[in-house]
């Protein structure tokens, strides 16, 4: 049988994993999904995330679901540097022939990566911008870190990232801190896609905001998706969220992948019970 | 290296060279070397409890105390004056406690310690500038965290930098910092000019002689050693421009060529900063 | 229509012993079942319309060939580009994202995940995710929605606003865009009033023509007459009768539905 070939992956994940503290010998087996714990009853350690994979390609979009304490964001912290690992690899492809094994990089070493490799979009916008600096001059920290040195260009470059994720150019030079929610998020947006980089991670882009402002800016997060080509990895708790940008998604529960579907598969056939409650609580 | 400097200590003098004990001049020396060695590097130094107040350059005055010898030659401005109050003070401290010659002519100097100028014209190869730095830190304004600071110089990720210089020209339609411009050293660090106007930044650039700048209170040596790129942080499209008056002459000596201060008054009127060379500008001695 | 013999050089879609329960874990974990042990070919150029009482397994059937439903057993055989045939089942969520592109097509009632994005849009895009180049795409697009009487003045427009029937026709012009190996139809027109049934019919009718696999399910029985080559009637998951529409219609008025 021949075998279909899928694109291959710009982003690879292998048995990441995250313990905060000191595991006892049994550890892992006394936390988890079946368990209905993360933390280890015997040393009070918290297994956030274990054996977590995943591979994302070029213009693919992968979520990860799940609720408040499943790990999704640690796993998403990992990836991004925020937060050190302690077991697994992240290896990230940037041309064909060129792959990086981002955990053995030096923190310095994953500061450079953040330019122009990972961007990064918070649920809390002021975790990725400078409130007190205007739009323009937000998107202008990472050219200026890609070594961009001439003013009209980058203002040239700040407005075409402005325009595109639909913030009226004449806010170009406000200071983001009088931007509204929605709003901060398209300048998030437009800053993290600066240096062109071919992986984004997005941790809860549109929850906090208002139910019509959330669809404008997820539906942008598509096209942006789309027209760039990007690998996405689409952290979030709220399935219509998951539903609109990914194809393709994982479910998380206590720290541990419960299941891995198509992202249209499990909302209509979710096999899991952890997942069959997630999904009818959505419905509901 | 050490026993270099240790062959520098000399502990036979009956009387102390200088306020400082020999071993406080050879930390500083150690520290001046290190500075030179990365040029515009920040480096840390045990600074020294001085007769003049911080904020008065103290830091300064260490570092001309640990390099001056003998047969050194001094000058001290303040604001370009020879004759200016802190000036004055400094310069009586430093002669009467190591015996070396005094002068306000730059060229006849050895060792020129300054605040806020570097002198018009006269130095060479041979000479030592010595800056008395408020601040040191170039990133002060954007930055408080120290352990951010020290890894944002030690990664040269000035992109905080970069940003500020950007909002300026936004808000202002110019870079409007008027002394402290940083300036990117060896291609590396970025230092403050804290002391000097932009007027007196192309000096920097590849000079035939050292500077070196002390700031006591923070407690922080940097150099930038003769014939070292300095080139002040600016967009390539927005170039870097210094202070200039249209139509302000020296009322002393003419001169619209030399930088101008300007006097208080009724009516507006400038004078040269740098008082030495005015005056042989007048006599015709340049 | 023609009546394509079902020979087994041209099968495109070979569905062995299907099987699909769900286990309902929210419910006491109970079982249901929804198809048990179809078998079942398409042939490229043929229309095979799927019949049945609501509940016996159409749409699940379609659901797990397309893998929204994950089968729970079987096999599902599609045939790929070098005429090879790989098994639905057993390829990787990458694999079958992948095909689902290019490879097999999905119409059903509902546009699901409804964006900002105008009408044309969509149905570029669609094509483009099908291989066509921007302007073959676009021109593609034109035409479908023209012979859909999609009137212009809504092609600019956000999908959103449109009405049931519009989506529907929306969903038809994307879903056949350059159409994919294999078409599988859920109630595609069932929200059109007769003027637009009729040219959706006659778009849908031209899908064979092309070559196109189909596998469709119309609750409509005027349109299973005028499209199907063959009719399967499905009963509790499994397939109990297969015949001409004829055939199967006359079969079918003995039975109350």
């Amino acid at each position: 049988m021949t075998s279909v070939v899928s694109p291959e992956w710009v982003l690879k994940v292998e048995q990441l994993g995250k313990i905060f503290g000191s595991l006892s010998e049994n550890g892992l087996a006394l936390t988890g999904p079946d368990i209905g714990s993360s933390k280890d009853p015997v040393t009070g350690a918290i297994v956030a995330a274990w054996d977590v994979s995943f591979e994302v390609a070029a213009g693919e979009a992968l979520g990860v679901v799940g609720e408040s304490g499943s790990g999704k964001s640690t796993v998403m912290r990992c990836i991004a540097g925020d937060q050190s690992s302690s077991a697994g690899s992240v290896q990230i492809r940037t041309s064909p022939n060129e792959q990086i094994d981002v955990l053995s990089l030096t923190p310095s070493e994953r500061r450079q990566l953040r330019i122009d490799k990972i961007a990064v979009v918070y649920q809390d916008p002021a975790e990725g911008l400078d409130l007190n600096v205007t739009a323009g001059g937000n998107i202008a920290s990472p050219l200026t870190a890609a070594g961009w040195r001439n003013f009209s260009s980058i203002r040239s470059r700040a407005s075409e990232l402005l325009l595109r994720t639909e913030v009226p150019l004449n806010r170009m030079d406000d200071v983001v801190k009088s931007f509204s929610g929605g709003m901060k998020q398209r300048v998030q947006l437009a800053k993290a896609l600066a240096n062109r980089p071919p992986i984004v991670l997005l941790d809860e882009p549109t929850t906090g905001l208002d139910a019509s402002v959330a669809a404008g800016v997820l539906d942008l997060i598509r096209g942006l998706l789309e027209e760039f080509g990007l690998a996405a990895v689409v952290v979030s708790h709220d399935f219509s969220v998951i539903e609109m940008l990914t194809n393709r998604c994982i479910v998380m529960n206590h720290g541990r992948v419960v299941e891995s579907a198509l992202t249209d598969q499990l909302l209509e056939d979710p096999h899991h019970p952890y997942s069959q409650k997630l999904v009818s609580a959505a419905r509901a | 290296m050490t026993s270099l400097l240790n062959d520098l200590i000399d502990n036979n003098e009956s009387e102390q060279f200088g306020i400082l004990d020999e071993y406080s001049k050879r930390e500083i020396r150690r520290a001046v070397l290190t500075a030179v060695a990365v040029p515009g590097y920040q480096v840390p130094f045990g600074s020294r409890e001085m007769p003049v107040a911080r904020g008065w350059g103290s830091g300064g005055l260490q570092i001309t105390l640990a390099v001056i010898g003998h047969n050194d030659v001094i000058k001290v401005i303040d604001q370009g004056d020879d004759q200016g109050v802190n000036a004055v003070n400094l310069r009586r401290l430093i002669v009467q406690s190591t015996k070396v010659s005094e002068t306000t002519t730059a060229a006849k100097s050895s060792i020129v310690q300054s605040r806020h100028r570097i002198p018009e014209d006269g130095l060479d190869q041979r000479h030592i500038l010595v800056l008395q730095v408020p601040v040191p830190e170039p990133l002060r304004g954007v930055e408080r965290d120290m352990r951010e600071l020290a890894r944002m110089h030690a990664e040269a990720d000035y992109s905080k930098m970069w940003v500020s210089l950007y909002e300026d020209k936004v808000r202002n339609g110019v870079i409007t910092q008027t002394t402290g411009y940083p300036c990117l050293v060896n291609d590396r660090y970025v230092i403050a000019t804290t002391p000097i106007p932009r007027w007196d930044i192309p000096k920097l650039d590849h000079s035939p002689f050292l500077t070196l700048f002390g700031a006591g209170r923070e407690k922080r040596i940097y150099a930038v050693p003769p014939f070292t790129k300095v080139e002040p942080l600016t967009f390539e499209d927005v170039p870097f421009e210094v202070e200039k008056t249209e139509g302000a002459t020296c009322s002393q000596c003419g001169s619209n060529s030399s930088f101008l201060v300007e006097i208080p008054g009724a009516q507006s009127r400038w004078v040269c900063s740098d008082t030495d060379w005015c005056e042989r500008n007048l006599e015709g001695n340049l | 229509m023609s009546h394509t013999i079902n020979n087994a050089e041209h099968v495109v879609l070979d569905v062995r012993n299907l099987r699909k329960h769900f286990v309902l874990h929210t419910i006491d974990s109970r079982i249901v079942e929804a198809l048990n042990g179809v078998s079942l070919k398409v042939s490229a150029g043929e229309h095979v319309a799927l019949a049945g009482t609501s509940g016996a397994g159409k749409s699940s059937l379609l659901k797990s060939i397309y893998r929204t439903y994950k089968p729970t057993s079987g096999e599902v055989f599609l045939k790929l580009d070098d005429d090879s045939f790989v098994d639905l089942i057993s390829l990787t969520d990458s694999e079958l994202a992948t095909l689902r592109g290019t490879q097999i097509g999905y119409v059903s009632q509902f546009l699901r995940a409804q964006p900002r994005r105008s009408t044309f849009e969509i149905v570029t895009k669609a094509g483009i995710q099908r291989g066509m180049d921007s302007d073959t795409a676009k021109q593609a697009a034109a035409y479908s929605l023209q012979r859909l009487n999609l009137d212009e003045a809504l092609w600019d427009v956000s999908a959103s606003m449109l009405s049931g029937g519009e989506k529907q026709r929306v969903n038809l012009a994307a879903g056949t865009i350059s159409p994919p190996r294999l078409l599988l139809l859920d109630e595609p027109v069932s929200a059109l009033d007769p003027v637009n049934r009729e040219s959706a019919l006659e778009l849908i009718g031209t899908l064979t023509d092309q070559g196109v696999a189909v596998l469709a399910v119309f609750h409509d029985i005027d349109a299973m007459e005028r499209l199907a080559s063959r009719v399967i009637v499905l009963r509790n998951g499994v397939v109990d009768y297969e015949g001409s529409p004829k055939e199967t219609l006359e079969r079918l008025e003995g039975v109350a539905r």
